[in-house]
């Protein structure tokens, strides 16, 4: 929220600049539109530096936000940070606009793993940027208790210490993969069981956050977290008293990519942009920053032992195998989020 | 924001009024654009949008249906905005409290000093409110500020859980709206006659009747004014809330911002907005209707 927030007002100011800026000559410019606390802003100043295309960014905070104003027609973005559903969605939806490979030669960095994925066969209209998971932080000075699983986060034990990602999809599928169901089958039925298990748990939360749910965890206000990978790798370097877990029931394994709305006036800037963050240096800033697990096997070989072994940002093969990814679920997406607030108010 | 009428409203005599020429109108044109663009046009897309539908991707699709509406009322987002007026009221009525002897006693301060009391009234206002509000936050987390000199002194032996809780949320309300109720407050105490609260005296009134019966009366503009000014931005305020709030008592301000950005919902969102507007109007309209009702 904080970046996200700030970012707005300095774009908005950063906008009136440029109605007076835009009328002296025509500039090369870039929009980007994506996740707070996902590119971080030396990236952006190197990439303007280098190419002088003046660049403007807006951030949101889940899919859902973007999705909402990219369909409201809000802002005119050229480059858009997508998780896999999304991708989907939009594909789906004709949204997006085809790349051109010819100009983002780097992709050859990408580990094929992360390529050519169901949401987007042959990357015709997306690049990865970050992949990762979501998984539980505990405070081990806080809690004593071994927690192995999204159940036993959710204990009346643990009534206002929790912290959780503030994503209706997130918190459903963590309801869904505690009762053996699949992520992305959200019949009526399904969701019906998971409202009877987040009754329960949803009032044990005590704050929703997923600019920075580590500031909580951080401040003490809350011993456990249910929060993004990188997220988790960040606390775990702050203090060892952190410990990562993959729950046990699985979790989610997002995939955040890169695309381009097919309204998107400077798109050949943001291949450029694209291009330019898939080489392996500045990969690895990015990696360096937001520790995720980072799809860029180039830039892998450029991090530490010590980064490349932190479990929040890469977890293991055997872990990943248990992970799913979200699929679109249209319209269902809203009843998820009538189901939470609901939840949330009662 | 523009100001309820309440506040210009001291005097108001209908008698002199006259039609405004052509000068008047191009001197006030301005202010006509500005009101027509920014609340009449927007007021206007909120209220068509709140009767429209939305599909899978969020895009709104007009075709006239009741059902936000219908979802509107339902209990579930009645509570909410219970909750959220319950906060407000709570909120207006501590900044009463509060502002009220900090108003009087500036209004009744010698001249000289009164610019600059003031003034200190107002310099939080020169840093943003975001950073005042992640202020609060870091001393009130559990590893806060407040909690190191609590627990440091001796005086508790466990942090108390402050952030993130309803103290938060009516602590950051009632401490970024306060000078709303200090300032309007303070216009009235500045015009209060001494001579008439002497002759309150003369005729034997204590200091709580002439409180109560001379000075608060005499005030009541300002109040009214305050009460407003507090009010109402309180109900709809999400910012301070979720920050520190926690998002786990979600406000009504927060649930129409939900609505547009993570709910994909916003004819939904439109039409909380739409009924929070005539709540608004309501409780504009009923402080008009009993100022009227005194004069």
């Amino acid at each position: 929220m904080k970046t996200k927030t700030t970012q707005t007002i300095l774009s908005a100011a950063a906008a009136a600049a440029l109605v007076f800026t835009a009328t002296a000559h025509a500039v090369e410019k870039l929009n980007i539109y994506c996740w707070s606390e996902y590119i971080p802003q030396d990236v952006i100043d190197d990439f303007a530096k280098e190419t002088g295309i003046k660049v403007s960014v807006e951030n949101y905070a889940s899919n859902e936000e973007m999705l909402a104003k990219l369909g409201a027609g809000g802002g005119s973005f050229d480059i858009i940070q997508p998780s896999e559903y999304v991708v989907e969605a939009l594909v789906n939806e004709k949204l997006l606009r085809p790349l051109d490979k010819k100009a983002i030669p780097n992709l050859k960095n990408i580990d094929s793993k992360f390529l050519n994925m169901s949401f987007d066969p042959g990357n015709k209209y997306s690049v990865p940027f970050m992949a990762g998971t979501v998984g539980i932080v505990v405070n081990t000075d806080l809690v004593k208790e071994d927690i192995k699983s999204f159940s036993d986060v959710f204990k009346p034990a643990n009534k206002g210490k929790i912290v959780a990602l503030d994503d209706a999809r997130e918190i459903i599928s963590w309801a869904l993969l505690s009762k053996g169901i699949p992520v992305n089958d959200v019949s009526d039925k399904n969701l019906e069981k998971a409202k009877g298990v987040l009754s329960d748990w949803i009032p044990l939360i005590k704050v929703y956050d997923s600019d920075s749910p580590k500031t909580a965890l951080l401040n003490g206000d809350v011993a456990i977290g249910v929060v993004w990978g990188g997220e988790g790798a960040i606390l775990l370097n702050e203090n060892k008293k952190f410990r990562w877990v993959i729950p046990a029931e699985g979790t989610h394994l997002f995939i955040d990519s890169l695309a381009i709305p097919k309204t998107a006036k400077n798109f050949a800037n943001a291949e450029k942009f694209m291009n330019y963050i898939l080489q392996p240096e500045v990969s690895k800033k990015i990696s360096e920053a937001f520790p995720y697990l980072n799809p860029n096997m180039e830039a892998v070989k450029l991090l530490t032992e010590e980064q490349r072994n932190n479990s929040a940002s890469f977890p293991t093969a055997k872990e990943i195998s248990k992970m799913e990814t979200f699929k679109d679920i249209g319209e269902r997406g809203s009843v998820i989020e009538e189901i939470v607030t609901s939840l949330k108010v009662e | 924001m523009a100001l309820p009428a309440a506040v210009s409203n001291t005097g108001g005599s209908d008698m002199h009024r006259r039609k405004p020429g052509l000068l008047a109108w191009l001197i006030l044109l301005p202010l006509v654009a500005w009101l027509l663009l920014f609340v009449v046009a927007p007021t206007i897309m909120l209220i068509v949008v709140s009767f429209a539908e939305r599909d899978a991707l969020g895009r709104i699709v007009y075709e006239f249906n009741l059902q936000n509406y219908a979802r509107a009322f339902d209990w579930v987002w009645l509570k909410v905005m219970l909750l959220s007026i319950w906060y407000a009221l709570l909120t207006t009525i501590l900044c009463m409290a509060l502002g009220y002897p900090v108003a009087y006693f500036i209004g009744r301060a010698p001249e000289r000093w009164r610019t600059t009391l003031l003034l200190l009234v107002m310099v939080p206002f020169w840093t943003s409110f975001l950073i005042r509000t992640y202020a609060w936050i870091t001393i009130l987390s559990n590893d806060g500020l407040l909690n190191a000199l609590l627990v440091g002194s001796g005086i508790l032996t466990e942090p108390l859980a402050l952030l993130y809780t309803p103290f938060a949320i009516v602590l950051g309300l009632v401490y970024n709206f306060l000078p709303f109720m200090i300032l309007p407050i303070y216009t009235s105490v500045e015009k209060l006659d001494n001579a008439l609260i002497e002759a309150a005296y003369d005729l034997g009134a204590g200091p709580v009747r002439a409180f109560s019966q001379v000075i608060i009366p005499l005030t009541r503009p300002g109040i009214a004014a305050g009460a407003m000014l507090v009010f109402i931005p309180s109900i709809a305020m999400f910012a301070i809330t979720t920050l520190m709030g926690g998002g786990s008592n979600p406000t009504i301000g927060e649930v129409i911002f939900k609505q547009f950005t993570s709910g994909r919902n916003q004819p939904f969102g439109a039409a909380l907005g739409t009924i929070l507007l005539v709540i608004f109007l309501l409780a504009l309209w009923l402080t008009n209707r009993q100022r009227e009702e005194r004069n």
